[in-house]
């Protein structure tokens, strides 16, 4: 159990700070620097806030493709795998497997651009 | 990867026998009594080579006067794929002969001795490549479509430099570096990276199942995009950075310069982030005299993705390996995931599922 604030809110304090009290105080060609520091912060932030969350999701998306196929790979090496196996065309033979398997594609990368960069998948026409 | 940023960094420490030996190569080969410097400072930018801007008063010869001037040299850590500064030398010269709008090349070294590595000297031009300024700024949008259409040009005429040239005998054969063995390279990559990335390796299997036939190799420049010119107002000064030039299919230049990944702030003009394709085809077309194969574009705008992606992780490679402390390169690996998306709205017909 860790006291309040949490981390997360924490940084989101420190980026809030940064920006707005000393970004101002500093001479343009420290700005730049600056603002990378920031994004680095909030990148923190959301992947702090969303925990184990996508490893999960997409270990169990991947035990269910996996199943079907009856490999029954260790979820630690299920990535791994499945990078392998798209690398042969694996699921081309399997329809059903084939769009399981563009459908983590998708939702490996989504949930990855929402703790990175979320405006990426706003200008791109993502929600 | 920009080279001839105008903002200058404050003042970094040149040691003053660096000064000296710089001042002596320069008079000697420009046929100068002396050099005398006013301003030696490094330039903002090159993310892969490190640009100083030096403004010197020649005291005879070629350049007698005060010049504007750039020293190209490497940074600390690279990626594998550039050029020595020597071939780079070597390959703006060849543009240069060629009539293509470069900063003039001058003088190359590698002597150690002179500034602590090697380098080449070409003239400053002037005006900005800030891609973000340059795909926002609403003063130079009435001339956009025009500059996209010179900028069409200035590439066919990168392509009318073709091998053999015994000047460029370094550069890799396209048998070398064509579209199988950078799929090959690609693979070699990820096969190292401590991470997985299934939406990189389904790509490269589209990639290798969708070849384009063997095309005449032209000089492709291989970093031809927005970011990588100048523009002094609305008229281009100068194609920078060529360490990435080689041998290759001509519409690998031109798909780089059309991928979403170099469209900065405008996705949706698809050539740069400037214009529509139309008037960047168009003045290609008509100084080539030849047709932009469109499917053979789509195929390596879908590489550029991949390549793009690669280069990303390889730049915070720089960090996470060769512990160059520089948090711009260590984020910059974050920008991979963007490629894929990329690819996988490029590559899959039925788009993300509802629920991603």
């Amino acid at each position: 159990m860790r006291d309040l604030p949490t981390g997360p809110s924490l940084l989101a304090l420190a980026r809030e700070v940064l920006l707005s009290d000393l970004l101002p105080l500093l001479p343009e060609q420290h700005r730049l620097e600056v603002r990378l520091v920031a994004n680095s912060m909030a990148i923190a932030e959301r992947e702090a806030e969303a925990a184990d969350g996508l490893r999960k999701a997409i270990a169990r998306e991947l035990e269910k493709l996996y199943r079907w196929t009856g490999e029954g790979e260790e979820p630690e090496n299920l990535l791994r795998c499945f990078a392998r196996d798209l690398r042969v065309d694996r699921f081309k033979g399997s329809e059903p497997q084939e769009r399981k398997a563009r459908e983590i594609l998708w939702q490996l990368t989504i949930s990855k651009l929402r703790q990175a960069n979320p405006r990426c998948l706003a200008a791109n026409g993502f929600r | 990867m920009g080279s001839q940023r105008s903002e200058l960094l404050p003042a970094a420490g040149v040691a003053q026998d660096h000064r000296t030996a710089l001042a002596r190569f320069l008079a000697a080969e420009s046929g100068a009594a002396k050099v005398e410097f006013s301003g030696l400072a490094p330039l903002r930018g090159g993310a892969i080579q490190e640009n100083w801007a030096v403004d010197a008063r020649f005291f005879g010869g070629l350049l007698t006067g005060d010049q504007r001037l750039v020293l190209r040299t490497a940074a600390p850590t690279g990626v594998a794929a550039s050029l020595s500064r020597n071939e780079e030398f070597a390959v703006l010269k060849a543009a240069f002969a060629a009539g293509v709008t470069v900063p003039e090349p001058l003088f190359a070294s590698e002597d150690p001795a002179v500034f602590g590595k090697a380098f080449f000297v070409m003239r400053r031009v002037d005006g900005t490549a800030a891609a973000h300024r340059i795909t926002r700024d609403p003063l130079l949008d009435p001339s956009l479509p025009a500059i996209a259409g010179r900028l069409g040009r200035e590439l066919a005429r990168i392509h009318t430099i073709r091998p053999p040239r015994s000047g460029l005998a370094f550069l890799p054969s396209y048998e070398q570096v064509g579209p199988a063995q950078q799929i090959a390279g690609f693979r070699a990559y990820l096969d190292r990276h401590p991470v997985p990335r299934p939406v990189l390796e389904w790509g490269i299997r589209w990639l290798e199942t969708h070849l384009p036939p063997p095309v005449e190799p032209v000089l492709c420049h291989h970093d031809y995009r927005t970011g990588n010119y100048m523009l002094d107002g609305a008229n281009l000064t100068g194609i920078l950075d060529w360490e990435f030039a080689g041998w290759g299919d001509p519409h690998e230049d031109i798909g780089w310069f059309c991928c979403k990944g170099w469209r900065f702030a405008r996705l949706d003009r698809e050539a740069g982030g400037i214009a529509d394709r139309a008037p960047f085809y168009r003045g290609y077309e008509r100084e080539s005299g030849r047709m932009v194969g469109r499917e053979r574009v789509f195929f390596w705008e879908v590489l550029a993705s991949v390549r793009w992606a690669i280069i990303a992780l390889q730049q915070s490679d720089r960090y996470l390996i060769g512990g160059e402390r520089n948090l711009d390169l260590a984020l910059t690996g974050r920008r991979a995931t963007e490629c894929e998306l990329e690819i996988l709205m490029l590559l899959d017909p039925d788009g993300a599922p509802s629920d991603a």
